[in-house]
């Protein structure tokens, strides 16, 4: 039976100690399509992934992958996952050979012509060891293990981190031009917001345990603007601002960066004094990045 | 020789308009310009997104757009090619954008202190080298 979401939780909590790494989470990803997910770090990514692939328990809540339950995955459920991630778990003086060897034997449903497909664009021989290729290399070639395994799911953590931008490009090109990949959903966790504009259909933003987004990249960056004013003196409290995400004085004049504001934004600075007031949007580096900013520590206001 | 016509159009990331306007609209500035005629054809939705990195879902949006919009047809399996052109909105659809865009134009350059002559001027010589085939 096939599930229309790949990974669904339900209020999924974990907790460390005094740490709540996942906050009564609830998050669905449909069937299909390229995710990417971002968060700072501590943001829950790892930890979700953990309890969702079977490593950690739940504290309370559940989480549940293709359909079933992450407590209850077996080597058939975990056959339909597919797996990379910047750290590699392959004995360094393996043979590339022996590795996809093994790999051809774990894997009842392996296909070949992923495989190939994906480590043509490497320079990759049968007989040298893992430990001798580069970090591009083992990057592709995790991807090309991880494709001919026909998986049905896909998650990737970081992939392309340390990557040099030739292998990185023949890693996006594998990912989303080849074919075994039209069969599977893809989750991508990445910092990298260039290259999730390329990439993704749908963005998911967690942070400090919770879902705080979920839609289309271009849906994100729409609501978020940026403000610049000339208000006399130090402007309105900053607890006061509606939809605040960064506030900064610029050459004298005041720059908000602000979330689901519209016009009644500049009745509101105004209102505070402002003398001119003008908006712009922002890309969808800036609109993550000041959205996650926001709750982290920041100096203490200096006077001007 | 191949039957597809180049499509020289880049995309920037990191830009406040998302990849799939840019595409759009870098489609339609060929097309309104005489770079790409009517009955070329244009890359197939996986050429185009390789050709610039991109996931295929935002060409095939962006295609999408501009089809819906007149620019563009489908050719039942051979792919998509430029439309013949004909008028692709209606008259008061036309005038709508006209004034939208004036107003945007306006608010762009009142501040700029130029004499209103000098401005009209300068469009004026802009829009001639923009559309070179198109009668005046």
């Amino acid at each position: 039976m096939t599930a229309d979401h790949v990974i669904e939780t339900v209020a999924l909590s974990k907790r460390y100690g005094n740490k709540l790494a996942l906050d009564h989470l609830d998050l669905c990803i449909p069937r299909g399509r390229i995710h990417a997910i971002v968060g700072a770090n501590g943001a829950g990514k790892s930890t979700l992934f953990r309890v969702l692939l079977g490593f950690l328990p739940p504290t309370s809540g559940s989480a549940r992958i293709l359909g079933r339950d992450s407590r209850l995955l077996g080597p058939d459920d975990r056959a339909r996952i597919g797996f990379v991630n910047e750290e590699h778990t392959l004995p360094g003086w393996m043979r590339v050979s022996q590795v996809v060897a093994m790999q051809q034997r774990q894997y009842r449903r392996w296909n070949q012509h992923a495989y190939d497909d994906v480590i043509g664009h490497y320079n990759v021989e049968p007989r040298q060891k893992i430990a001798q290729l580069s970090r591009g290399e083992r990057a592709g070639f995790n991807l090309a293990l991880a494709l001919a395994q026909s998986p049905e799911l896909l998650v990737l953590d970081e992939p392309t981190l340390g990557l040099d931008v030739v292998a990185k490009r023949a890693f996006l090109e594998s990912l989303m031009y080849g074919n075994a990949t039209e069969q599977c959903t893809v989750v991508y966790c990445s910092h990298q917001m260039e290259e999730i504009e390329r990439v993704a259909d749908n963005l998911v933003i967690l942070e400090r345990g919770r879902l705080m987004h979920m839609s289309a990249p271009e849906d994100f960056t729409a609501r978020v603007s940026l403000w610049i004013a000339d208000m006399p003196f130090k402007g309105p409290e900053r607890s006061t601002v509606p939809g605040l995400l960064e506030a900064q004085r610029i050459d004298g004049l005041h720059h908000y960066l602000v979330l689901d504001q519209d016009t009644d934004f500049e009745a509101f600075l105004r209102a505070a004094g402002a003398r001119s007031v003008q908006s712009m949007p922002v890309s969808l580096d800036r609109a993550v990045n000041g959205f996650l900013a926001k709750n982290h520590a920041a100096p203490a206001e200096k006077l001007q | 020789m191949a039957r597809t016509r180049a499509l020289m159009i880049q995309i920037a990331t990191g830009d406040p308009r998302p990849i799939g306007k840019q595409i759009v609209d870098a489609v339609r500035m060929k097309i309104a310009t005489g770079e790409l005629d009517p009955g070329d054809q244009l890359p197939s939705v996986r050429g185009l997104a390789q050709q610039l990195t991109i996931n295929p879902n935002t060409v095939a949006k962006a295609y999408a757009e501009l089809t819906a919009e007149g620019w563009l047809e489908s050719r039942q399996g051979l792919g998509l090619y430029v439309a013949p052109p004909r008028q692709r909105l209606s008259d008061a659809e036309r005038d709508r954008r006209l004034d939208e865009a004036i107003q945007r134009f306006l608010h762009d350059v009142i501040a700029l202190d130029f004499a209103p002559d000098e401005v009209q001027a300068r469009l004026h010589h802009e829009f001639l080298a923009l559309a070179p085939r198109k009668s005046a």
